[in-house]
């Protein structure tokens, strides 16, 4: 995963170098992703965790190169392993779905609902990987079964809408992971899903990556799904990257203090309750607008009057491959200790 | 069901929300968006001037509409060119063609307006009944509003009138009776889904009155799709008004109308274009300027189809 | 609990509706089947289950927004089951409910003012008094009174949510039911507004029916819970008993499917299939083709609500001849 220097390119799918996503607003330009930088390694898992606002969802899009108009990619770009051109729109038949696939929260707004799920995997399956309609038919057979649907060739012949949530998102999921991308960009894909069924959906993509060797990122606004599924985790807070690390140490460990509050603000299901839960004051900014200093420090119990006035910028600690955007992190001298509950 | 975050693409820019009627801002937002789109200030100008020329015909107009004049025709008979005497010419019957033009505009725009009012009312009540009570009543409503529907308007209206008489009234009841029916459609279809929104249901087990969740909760949210829907029905409520008095069964003689104008004039095309001209031009610029303006309410006040969402 | 500090007591509480799908394929559908809990004043049960348990349709029905087909329920002891007119009215103001969606629980065209006023005007408050009153809700659930001018477009969903519960406040209910009330907001949020409840029920006394699919906020909740699958409670206890003791099978495995981070990287209970369509249910037991501990009785004979040993109510043939008494009868708690 990304440190402060890149790690060489060689080793990375995926490159996403200073990303800065912007919306036209009424008073000008709306920032809603600033600088995002991160790499995503050769089949690793990566969790992307933020509230609404945080421009989790708006980092994939914009590696799909499908920033819901009128917002465009302002700055940065995004590179893949074995490609010296970066991505852009222009050359997207070559690389979408192929080098980089992606499955949405509901899959009945990514599916066609007018059309076949049968075509829908061989038209993939044909125009990638140029399969006959024979060759690409058995091929989507076996995917179908793969996800884990009870009947694939009669699935094949029906429509997205006849089937559940579960179902649609094994189907998606089948989509997405044909042409074996090397990564596989999942956006929320279980929010949508009951709990049961979202624990099979998490088995399957875990499963799927690893048979299809692909990398995936994982979007969610839950910090329980991720930390369950990912090797690393980036946390995001009003467009920015606020703090990364491998998902032991960012969970027993926590540097920022919007971390430490997203893990406190869950109840837990095993330890004992307190009679109320940490919350955070306040609520996140309104996406896009410009904050002076750091946009957490409004409802930060650390902050200081220097938090208010300059950014910090996202650095590593210490030696370990943890980065975090937070003056007070590692500072031995800062006034008061965040306190946890208990 | 499971709920879903606050969807991320959804975040607040500015500028986003939709205008809504009675909110602070309404009319700022209005005019501004008026301001940006030329076709839609041109045809608000022009409706507004209609109005003005309408209300003060008496003022404005040359000339009696009905008075006959000595000089009004040629030596042979036949009707005057437009000149410096008579702006636009004169009829066959030596009256002055602009100013049975500014009276005939008094005539659409009252049937225009009368008779939309009146089927806007019929409509938003049956269609609100309808789609709020359910059940038997909305069955035979709507029932009813597709016999209605079914009829063909044209020659209803030429049938009703043929029994009931020709007079400006009665082509305002059965412009009326034959147009209620599509925004009754239309609220019914909007109804049915408003009453399932969730303050509506809080609204309901706050123990709110049934009256009072349609005044207060419903009829509130159907005001864009009645107001544009009114503006295009005074577009069509025009064409058909002047469809009759075409037909002779409109508004009674010798009271100008653009209808009765436009019958006369084709009658005398080869020897007197203007008579055919001026009362063809004015209803056609009339229809566009509602209908245009109809489709720049449709997209300040309806959310959805603003910013091609 | 004592039978005098019961304030709801829902007994065999059913919602059958015939679903037609084609001029031949109709179907009974049991949305809520023989449902029986209670609440104690100023005590929380909570509801759990997933898509297409009933959960959300128990509190329409409780509302009578739905109407129930069956069974009754009785509010501070009296039957308020089929109520109509000025008397439903009136037992409305004293059970409220606190919505999902806080985008679209607010009349958009409605500011807060007026959205409380309404509720204040129901429950027979003068006009004049209204802007006084609408200031001390809002500051009861902690929102600035300036916002009473505001329009809901204009407000964040927690604050939304916020009215919704001051709304719910206006007309001084006896018990809040809470649908899904904080499942739509981000995690930093739904903790104040969790906080906010819990506070609210400390000082006023009222007493909550809180429906979510989340088992870790009901845990934080609720004193008691009842867990749902097609219709039916399969589990009810205390909040203690039901989490840390778990033992209906479908109970084990909904709290081993919550990812959590203190439970990462275990290796859990998993299960397979999915819920069963509520029109064409299984035969015996419901969740058997779910179940890794189905024996031959639960493919035939559906288990009624049993009490344990231990005082825990389960609907299970194996948990019951293991652990269990009176499997036959119908619980009373």
């Amino acid at each position: 995963m990304s440190l402060v220097e890149p790690m060489p390119e060689t080793d990375a799918v995926v490159v996403v170098d200073s990303l800065s996503v912007t919306f036209p607003s009424d008073e000008g330009v709306a920032e809603v992703v600033r600088g995002v930088s991160f790499s995503v390694g050769k089949g690793q898992r990566i969790g992307l965790v933020g509230e609404s606002g945080s421009g989790k969802s708006l980092t994939a899009r914009a590696i799909m190169q499908l920033i819901p108009s009128p917002g465009s990619v302002s700055a940065g770009e995004i590179r893949i392993a074995g490609n010296s051109a970066a991505l852009s729109t222009a050359n997207a038949p070559q690389w979408r779905g192929t080098t980089v696939a992606m499955i949405t929260q509901d899959p009945l707004s990514s599916l066609n609902p007018l059309v076949r799920i049968g075509v829908q995997i061989t038209e993939m399956l044909r125009h990638h990987l140029n399969y006959t309609r024979t060759q690409a038919r058995a091929r989507a057979v076996e995917l179908l079964s793969a996800v884990g649907i009870p009947n694939p060739p009669r699935t094949l012949r029906q429509f997205p809408s006849v089937l559940s949530g579960g179902m649609r998102q094994r189907v998606a999921l089948a989509i997405a992971i044909s042409c074996n991308p090397s990564l596989l960009i999942a956006d929320e894909p279980t929010t949508a899903l009951d709990v049961t069924i979202q624990a099979q959906v998490l088995d399957l993509l875990e499963e799927m990556s690893a048979t299809h060797h692909s990398a995936v990122l994982l979007i969610s606004h839950d910090l329980g799904v991720v930390a369950n599924f990912c090797d690393e985790i980036l946390v995001m807070y009003a467009g920015r990257i606020v703090e990364s690390g491998p998902t032991d140490q960012l969970i027993e460990d926590p540097q920022h203090p919007y971390t430490t509050a997203l893990l406190t603000s869950v109840p837990s299901m095993t330890e004992a309750l307190p009679e109320r839960l940490v919350s955070i004051a306040g609520s996140p900014p309104v996406g896009g607008v410009a904050v002076k200093g750091c946009a957490f420090a409004p409802r930060c119990a650390l902050a200081q009057p220097r938090c208010f006035e300059d950014e910090p910028a996202l650095r590593q600690l210490d030696v370990s491959a943890r980065r975090v955007a937070c003056h007070a992190a590692g500072n031995a001298t800062w006034p008061s200790r965040f306190q946890g509950p208990s | 069901m499971i709920n879903l975050p606050e969807n991320e693409l959804d975040f607040g820019i500015a500028g986003s929300e939709p205008t809504m009627l009675g909110q602070p801002n309404f009319w700022r937002r209005a005019l501004k968006s008026l301001m940006h789109d030329g076709v839609a200030l041109a045809s608000v100008a022009f409706i507004v001037l209609l109005v003005i020329v309408a209300v003060f015909a008496p003022w404005i107009s040359p000339y009696n509409p009905v008075q006959q004049f000595a000089n009004g025709l040629s030596p042979v008979g036949a009707p005057v060119g437009p000149g410096s005497h008579f702006l636009l010419g004169t009829d066959s019957a030596a009256r002055d063609v602009l100013s049975r033009l500014i009276y005939g505009a008094r005539v659409s725009l009252l049937v225009g307006v009368v008779a939309t009012s009146l089927a806007s009312a019929i409509g938003v009540v049956v269609g609100a009944i309808a789609g709020y009570a359910g059940g038997i009543v909305e069955s035979v409503l709507m029932r009813l509003t597709d016999m209605v529907l079914s009829f063909p308007i044209l020659l209803f209206c030429v049938a009703l009138i043929a029994v009931t008489g020709p007079s400006t009234r009665n082509v305002v009841l059965v412009i009326a009776f034959a147009y209620w029916t599509y925004l009754a459609r239309v609220v019914r279809g909007q109804v049915l889904s408003l009453k399932e929104r969730e303050f509506v249901t809080a609204a309901r087990t706050l123990g709110v009155g049934h009256i009072k969740i349609i005044r207060k909760h419903i009829l509130p949210h159907l005001m864009p799709t009645i107001i544009v829907y009114a503006t295009l029905g005074i577009a069509t409520s025009i064409l058909l008004e002047a469809s009759l008095s075409f037909l002779g069964i409109g508004v009674p003689l010798p009271q100008a109308s653009w209808g009765e104008m436009i019958s006369e004039g084709q009658q005398y095309f080869q020897s007197a274009p203007w008579l055919l001209i001026a009362p063809g031009v004015a209803l056609i610029l009339t229809v566009l300027a509602f209908n245009l303006a109809g489709d720049w309410l449709t997209d300040l006040l309806d959310p959805a189809t603003r910013e091609g969402r | 609990m004592t039978q005098t500090s019961t304030l709801l007591s829902v007994r065999d509480l059913s919602v059958h509706f015939r679903l037609r799908r084609g001029p031949k394929d109709s179907r009974n559908v049991r949305a809520v089947d023989g449902v029986t809990f209670e609440i104690a004043k100023g005590q929380t049960l909570g509801i759990a289950g997933e898509s297409g348990s009933g959960k959300s349709t128990v509190a329409r029905s409780l509302v009578q927004i739905t109407r129930p087909t069956g069974g009754t329920i009785y509010l501070d002891g009296s039957d308020v089951t089929s109520l109509k007119g000025r008397r439903l009215k009136e037992f409305r103001r004293r059970m409220q409910m606190v919505f999902q969606d806080p985008y679209d629980s607010l009349d958009p065209r409605m500011s807060v003012r007026d959205a409380i006023g309404e509720a204040l005007s129901v429950s027979g408050l003068p006009g004049p008094r209204h802007d006084e009153t609408v200031e001390e809700l809002l500051r009861r659930v902690n929102l600035p009174a300036s916002l009473a001018r505001r329009y809901p477009g204009q407000l964040s969903g927690g604050q939304r949510q916020r009215v919704s519960i001051a709304r719910a406040l206006a007309v001084n209910p006896k018990i809040i039911i809470c649908d899904e009330a904080v499942a739509a907001l981000d995690v930093s949020i739904r903790a104040q507004v969790l906080n906010l409840l819990k506070d609210i029920q400390h000082d006023t006394g009222v007493a909550y029916l809180f429906i979510s699919h989340d088992l870790s906020t009901l845990r934080f909740m609720a004193d008691q819970v009842a867990i749902m699958y097609v219709g039916r409670v399969v589990e009810y206890g205390t909040s203690d008993e039901v989490f840390s003791r778990p033992l209906h099978p479908y109970t084990k495995a909904l709290i081993a499917a919550v990812p959590s981070v203190t439970t990462r990287g275990r290796t859990r209970l998993k299960l397979s299939g999915e819920p069963p369509d509520p029109g064409n249910p299984p035969s015996g037991c419901p969740f058997h083709p779910r179940c890794p501990e189905a024996v031959d009785q639960c493919r035939l004979t559906r288990p009624e609500l049993g009490t344990t040993d231990e005082g825990q109510s389960v609907a299970c043939h194996v948990v019951l001849s293991r652990h269990g008494r009176d499997a036959t009868r119908q619980v009373s708690p």
